[in-house]
């Protein structure tokens, strides 16, 4: 059986890649049993579109980084199952995107070819990826012992001991040639409700400081910036379902990657102890939380 | 509010922070309004309507802004060439005590 979606673009009226956005929607319930969500009405009308939006895997559609469809879907507190964003989908298969809010021929096409590929998108290769990811060996604690700073009606928690931290607000928690790798408080404390995870490539290499996949909430993307440089083994599966785990603690269940390490020794040079990001912690919070 | 150091290492000394092509460039602004660290500055009446004014105050291998810009105008300086020169000034560091 084909897929289906409930489909919420943002059908920006002002933008090309807005109305791009309309056209992959349209293609969507034309080609399968989607339903559309008009971003409008459900502004002034939501009972019938949540209603949509629980009864299918929500696809959010955004034309351009502006994300006004996501920030729909957040203020709405829906579960989004899938997105994508107009823009990056045309640069990505090398698309040029014309200044005319009408559509050309390219976008009709760019259109057609993100719709189709969506419906037709494959499963079985999720499954072995999970695979991959439940058969690391290392048992990892359930919980750890935090130390605290508190603002305002902010908590912040930084665990004392085992952990290693970039001045990015990611952590490496080493154990042998492997880490598990996530963000700390601060991250999911500015985000505030983590809506969407975008994973890094399983098996793919990636370098210290270099980006480890995204997390997003109706305020913004949060590119992952890893800690340590290795070769990606596992991502959190539960992330995609659950991605309010991060929210939860982004350092037991809300954890992100799993890498095999590469330079351990070399990477440590630039990372900090529980010490030193906890004070670096400090200061940003008095500077920008707010 | 800025930081100072990165990693013990003086901020000044590291090339890091947005590089933005105003030849694709259409001042959405999106950047300039995302940043927290007041590292853009808006000049309404100039040709270019903001620049990069304080590129010190730009968070080492942060590359958010980067992603508002649909127009892939904003750029980042190598992050593996950056990583070693923080280490190797690390280390001159470490020398002269
Ligand atoms: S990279 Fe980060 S800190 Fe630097 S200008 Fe962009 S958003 Fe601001
Ligand atoms: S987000 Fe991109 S296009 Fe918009 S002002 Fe910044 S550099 Fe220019």
């Amino acid at each position: 059986m084909s897929k289906s979606f409930a489909v919420l673009p943002c059908n920006g009226l002002d933008k090309g890649a807005g109305c791009i956005s309309r056209e992959i929607a349209l293609h969507l319930i034309e080609k399968s049993d989607s339903e559309m969500i008009c971003p409008v009405l459900y502004r002034v009308a939501d009972a019938r579109y949540t209603k949509i939006a629980q009864e299918k895997p929500l696809l959010v559609i955004d034309g351009c980084q502006t994300r006004c469809a996501s920030k729909l879907a957040s203020e709405k507190g829906l579960k989004v199952t899938a997105k994508l964003t107009v823009t990056e989908e045309a640069k990505n298969r090398g698309v040029d995107l014309g200044d005319s809010l009408r559509l050309g021929q390219n976008e009709v096409k760019l259109a057609e070819m993100v719709a189709d590929e969506l419906l037709l998108e494959k499963e079985p290769e999720k499954a072995s990826e999970s695979e991959t990811a439940s058969d690391s060996e290392i048992v990892y604690p359930e919980t750890y012992d935090y130390e605290v700073y508190k603002k305002d009606k902010f908590i912040f928690r930084v665990p004392k001991e085992g952990f290693l931290f970039n001045e990015n607000d990611s952590w490496a928690y080493i154990s042998g040639n492997k880490a598990r790798v996530g963000v700390t408080d601060y991250v999911q404390q500015s985000l505030s409700d983590i809506m969407f995870f975008t994973p890094p490539v399983v098996g793919s290499e990636v370098e210290q400081f270099g980006e480890l996949g995204a997390i997003e909430s109706g305020k913004a993307v949060f590119e992952v910036v890893s800690p340590v440089s290795g070769r990606i083994t596992a991502v959190n599966e539960e992330l995609s379902v659950a991605p309010e785990l991060i929210n939860q603690n982004p350092y037991e269940k809300g954890w992100i990657v799993e890498v095999e390490l590469t330079d351990l020794e070399s990477d440590k040079e630039l990372l900090l102890e529980f010490e030193g990001y906890f004070k670096i912690l400090k200061r940003k919070v008095d500077d920008f939380h707010v | 509010m800025s930081e100072e150091t990165f990693m013990g290492v003086p901020r000044n000394t590291i090339d890091w922070s947005p590089i933005i092509d105003f030849n694709k460039c259409n001042y959405c602004m999106e950047c300039v309004k995302f940043c927290p660290h007041q590292v853009f500055e808006v000049r309404e009446n100039e040709d270019k309507k903001f620049i990069v004014k304080n590129p010190d105050n730009c968070v080492v291998f942060c590359r958010a802004c980067g992603k508002t810009c649909g127009l892939d105008a904003i750029t980042f300086p190598d992050k593996g060439a950056t990583t070693k020169k923080i280490k190797e000034t690390r280390k001159g560091m470490a020398g002269n005590e």
